[in-house]
């Protein structure tokens, strides 16, 4: 006998603290794919929501070089205003995901004097004396202020802003770094902030804090496959390019040689010209590559587009003992894809297919249903296989087992499926042959047209 | 007595030019666009020099600086390639020069020169 459970809870039994929802939806909420910002918002939403639990306003600032600049600031700005929200909230049936959108509506909203206030604010990390509230991104502590306006210890500025003469400030870490301070408040309902509330808050921080630090990985991570990937790139255009430099650059000197004849300059130059067209088309596969641009996905019909693919295909196989067979089945008509860039797509596999085989073999072109929702575009070969050394590597750009190929083929390939929301798949074996399966979506079967 | 040259270059254009370029230069060349060709070619002839590029189709120029090696041809080798990272290749030591391909021939006559005279 075994039990399953979602890792997402979403319902909460009676029992359950309110605490342990706070820290589950605060902890959910670093699994939702949206933007560093938006998963602050439901963190800082999760502090803040209602009257029953936490605080009544929460700012965040964040890090940035040296400063400490403020981001925004959730809560009612108004003891009239926290009444009609917290009654909202309250009502049954209103769960975090609505306040959180509540929230979110709020920060894009004109009139959201709070968070206008505060964006609006930056502070110095590194200035002696270090006052609230830098002081507790500086010192890597909670500082609980009781007393903001006869405090030295506050930015005075900051405790006029802030209005109210309690509040907590919680440093957001990780393990090397300072990344900002959230500052907890009760203006609104006056209540004092209890040694429960600051242990809340504490655990909220550290995991704040590790959100950030790991989104800030992840970005940097990102990036810098950027960069190895335009080096790569780079590299690969300077070869490309070199060999038709070279020829160009010989014959022209030839030109220049007062002992070159009429009919050698001729030749000469008829050369240049074809190396330039060379270069041209170079740059034109590369751009082409570099700009996919996969316009709205339409209904394809699959049949015409296999038909011009393979038109498009037929001289390369003329006079090789090449047999392309093509089989549509007959409940599938369409499917959703950018009709330019999939017929190249499918043309590319075609065309890497043609090269497997070499002299003799044949190549099926099959296109199914595999279910209600997805049709296949099948290309198999019986050419020479997939070198399992580079079977991981086939769909990355720039490398290639053709000596004189771009190794931007089937890179293509994937880009223009990905980007109409399908998938590929590939059988292949040594000496045996490859298939390469294209996913596309397609439209829902309809009843009564089923053969 | 004119020393003889064996080029391997794939392409065409580049074959003919240097082909012409070296013939130019008083050596005797003989050029060749595949590794097998020029194993054909050394099994028949004698040469002096042998300047191979590395990516061709069929046998690459590190296959066949290796087959060349088995022959026990005591001849100097020289690498012309459009790609500066070969360099790092295991085989690429048993070469006697490197030359990154230039739209100027000086380097790689230079080399020749020092290499056969």
């Amino acid at each position: 006998m075994i039990e399953r459970y979602n890792l997402f809870l979403h319902e909460f039994s009676q029992e359950a603290s309110k605490e342990l929802q706070l820290f589950s939806i605060i902890a959910q909420s670093f699994f939702q794919p949206f933007s560093l910002m938006d998963n602050l918002l439901v963190i800082m939403t999760a502090l803040t929501a209602g009257p029953g639990l936490g605080f009544n306003r929460a700012m965040l600032f964040l890090t940035e070089g040296d400063c400490l600049k403020g981001e925004f600031w959730l809560g009612p700005a108004s003891a009239e205003e926290a009444d009609s929200v917290w009654r909202v909230l309250s009502t049954p049936g209103i769960g975090y995901p609505e306040i959180i959108e509540h929230n979110r509506s709020l920060l894009t909203r004109e009139a959201d004097t709070l968070t206008k206030r505060v964006k609006k604010l930056s502070y110095p990390l590194y200035k002696e004396p270090s006052l609230i509230p830098t002081l507790t991104a500086s010192a890597r502590q909670m500082i609980l202020v009781r007393d903001a306006r006869n405090e030295p210890g506050v930015d005075k500025r900051f405790a006029e802003m802030i209005g109210t003469d309690e509040f907590l400030c919680i440093p957001l870490v990780s393990q090397k770094e300072g990344l900002g301070e959230i500052i907890l408040d009760n203006a609104i309902t006056r209540l004092p902030i209890t040694g429960r509330d600051i242990e809340l808050a504490s655990i909220c921080g550290l995991m704040a804090g590790n959100y950030i630090y790991t989104a800030k990985l992840q970005k940097r991570i990102v990036d810098m496959k950027k960069v190895a990937a335009m080096g790569e790139m780079a590299m690969f255009v300077t070869h490309q390019l070199r060999n038709p430099l070279v020829t160009i650059g010989g014959f022209a000197d030839q030109l220049l040689d007062p002992q070159t004849g009429e009919k050698k300059k001729k030749r000469n130059i008829q050369i240049i010209r074809s190396e330039i067209r060379r270069l041209e088309k170079i740059l034109l596969r590369l751009s082409q590559f570099l700009r996919i641009d996969v316009r709205e996905k339409i209904a394809v019909d699959v049949q015409e587009m296999l038909n011009l693919v393979l038109e498009q295909i037929r001289p390369r196989i003329s006079g090789r003992r090449i047999a392309i067979d093509m089989e549509i089945e007959a409940g599938l008509r369409v499917i959703l894809c950018d009709p330019t860039n999939a017929g190249e797509a499918v043309r590319n596999v075609l065309d890497n297919a043609i090269d497997a085989v070499g002299d003799e073999g044949r190549i099926d072109v099959r296109a199914y249903r595999e279910s209600a929702e997805w049709a296949v575009i099948a290309v198999q070969d019986t050419g020479k296989g997939i070198p399992e050394a580079i079977k991981d590597k086939i769909f990355d750009s720039f490398v290639s087992t053709k000596e004189k190929g771009m190794g931007l083929g089937l890179a293509y390939v994937k880009r223009v499926v990905d980007a109409c929301g399908g998938r590929i798949e590939i059988k292949s074996a040594e000496g045996k042959g490859t298939t390469f399966k294209l996913y596309f979506q397609t439209q829902p079967r309809e009843r009564g047209t089923n053969p | 007595m004119k020393k003889r040259l064996l080029i391997v270059e794939d392409e065409k254009n580049l074959c003919l030019l240097y082909r012409e370029e070296l013939t130019k230069a008083g050596y005797k060349v003989t050029a060749v666009m595949d590794a097998d060709t020029a194993l054909e070619q050394l099994k028949k002839h004698s040469f002096d020099l042998i300047i191979t590029d590395i990516r061709m189709p069929g046998k690459n120029g590190i296959e066949l600086i290796t087959q060349i090696m088995a022959l026990r041809k005591d001849i100097p080798i020289i690498i012309n390639t459009a790609y500066q990272s070969y360099k790092h290749d295991f085989m690429t030591w048993a070469a006697d020069a490197y030359v990154v391909k230039s739209a100027s021939l000086d380097e790689l006559k230079d080399k020749i020169k020092e290499l056969v005279g």
